[in-house]
């Protein structure tokens, strides 16, 4: 084959010199299956110092295993001065054991040929002088199993490798995505709540609003509250024994007179207002009960 | 040249994507939760210091008061009470002759209504007799 030069992309059919073939009848169903057992099928026919790349394809209910060297192939593209990323796919000639029931001349020395099904490279030295070469017209091939250069290298990670990394990233991420969502969505309910109030009150919108409504009202609610509580707390101290005197609610102070003849009933009551935190004093037979606000 | 790498690196493409893809889905998973929780956060103390106003405003500002302060006059006999001004929203009132069981009532019903009580004067005037004075707002 003579040196070219080339500006374009190529693709390049295969002689059996640059591979071996094998066809089984297995009870096999994908291609990534075929493919795993490809190896132990040529054990016997390929040289074991040699980095071999696998193929697999299904024609006519077998499979179709091909094994070459990919270094060697590249070596002789180069050879022939075609730079090895000129050609986009690599076919073998296994594929045209249809088309090639005539001889096919490949150079001065040898014919390719289908021997039993089989495309098999044929001197021409034991060919009868008189046969027929075909012509092939490599535009009407529908070539259909090819290989890319770059993916008959051999990858650092093996395909099952890439497989399992790749499903459990996508599965871990697509878990982060839906949680993320949840989250974001979570805070839906609030915000559907926030808005309804502050439709109803807009003027709540503001924060310095809200503040101050709470400043005014705030110390409010403390100190009723606290007034409340305070005459609760005093009317607890008054039994049968005891009576009211006064009451006063001032605006910080909140006192009561409490008179009574006992003085055990004195010592009840001080010691009561002294459980809810209110300051006595006593004044003869009456007490002053009193709280600050 | 560059499709040869793609096809020869295809593999570790797709995990450097699916990487990617993890990092990135972590990335939103974490800065999510950041904002919701800032938001969220920022939300309910917004919810809770509305109703918190919508409470106070609605018991120390309802507009029922001035309705349900009626009530002091009516709890005891008529013939006791001296005094019953109510001005806008200030009422001012004063009683005689009430006794202990009364004024209890009394006192009760004036702490059962959410008004500001800004004075309150209950005196002994006799046995078991007493005067009550109180000025309320609201």
């Amino acid at each position: 084959m003579d040196s070219v030069s080339l500006k374009h992309n190529i693709e390049i059919i295969l002689t059996p010199t640059f591979y071996t073939f094998i066809r089984e009848e297995l009870d096999i169903r994908f291609a990534y299956q075929a493919k795993q057992i490809a190896q132990s099928l040529f054990d016997d026919y390929l040289d074991p110092s040699r980095e071999y790349q696998y193929h697999v394809s299904k024609s006519n209910g077998a499979w179709y295993f091909y094994a070459y060297d990919i270094e060697e192939i590249e070596a002789f593209i180069e050879s022939k001065g075609i730079e090895k990323h000129r050609v986009s796919k690599i076919y073998f000639a296994q594929e045209l054991s249809e088309e090639l029931t005539q001889p096919l001349q490949v150079d001065t020395q040898m014919a390719l040929q289908t021997i039993e099904g089989i495309i098999t490279m044929i001197p021409l030295s034991l060919m009868e002088s008189d046969v027929e070469f075909k012509t092939l017209k490599l535009e009407d091939l529908k070539l259909k199993n090819g290989v890319s250069m770059g993916a008959s290298h051999t990858s650092l990670v093996s395909l099952k490798e890439t497989i399992l990394l790749s499903s459990l990233f996508l599965i871990l991420g697509g878990t982060f995505i839906m949680e993320g969502y949840r989250i974001q969505s979570s805070t839906a309910e609030d915000e559907s709540e926030l808005m309804r109030l502050l439709d109803d009150n807009p003027t709540y919108g503001s924060s310095m609003i809200r503040e101050s409504i709470l400043e005014k009202y705030q110390p409010i609610d403390k100190l009723e509250r606290q007034k409340r509580q305070s005459i609760k707390d005093i009317s607890k101290l008054l039994s049968a024994k005891s009576e009211l005197k006064a009451l006063h609610i001032e605006k910080s102070k909140i006192s009561a007179d409490i008179s009574t003849s006992n003085n055990n009933i004195i010592k009840q009551i001080q010691k009561s207002a002294k459980e809810t935190n209110l300051k006595t004093s006593i004044s003869g037979n009456s007490v002053k009960v009193e709280r600050s606000l | 040249m560059n499709m040869m790498i793609l096809q020869r690196y295809k593999n570790e493409l797709i995990i450097l994507i699916t990487l990617l893809f993890l990092i990135f889905s972590a990335i939103y998973k974490y800065s999510a939760d950041i904002d919701v929780n800032k938001n969220k956060r920022s939300t309910k103390e917004t919810i809770t210091q509305i109703n918190h106003i919508k409470t106070l405003k609605k018991q120390w500002g309802g507009k029922q008061l001035a309705n349900r302060v009626k009530i002091l006059k009516t709890v005891v006999p008529n013939d006791k009470v001296v005094l019953f001004q109510k001005k806008s929203k200030k009422l001012t009132a004063s009683y005689k002759n009430l006794t202990g069981t009364q004024v209890s009532k009394l006192t009760n019903k004036l702490i059962d209504i959410p008004v500001q009580i800004t004075r309150l004067d209950v005196q002994q005037s006799a046995k078991n007799l007493y005067t009550m004075e109180f000025t309320c707002k609201w």
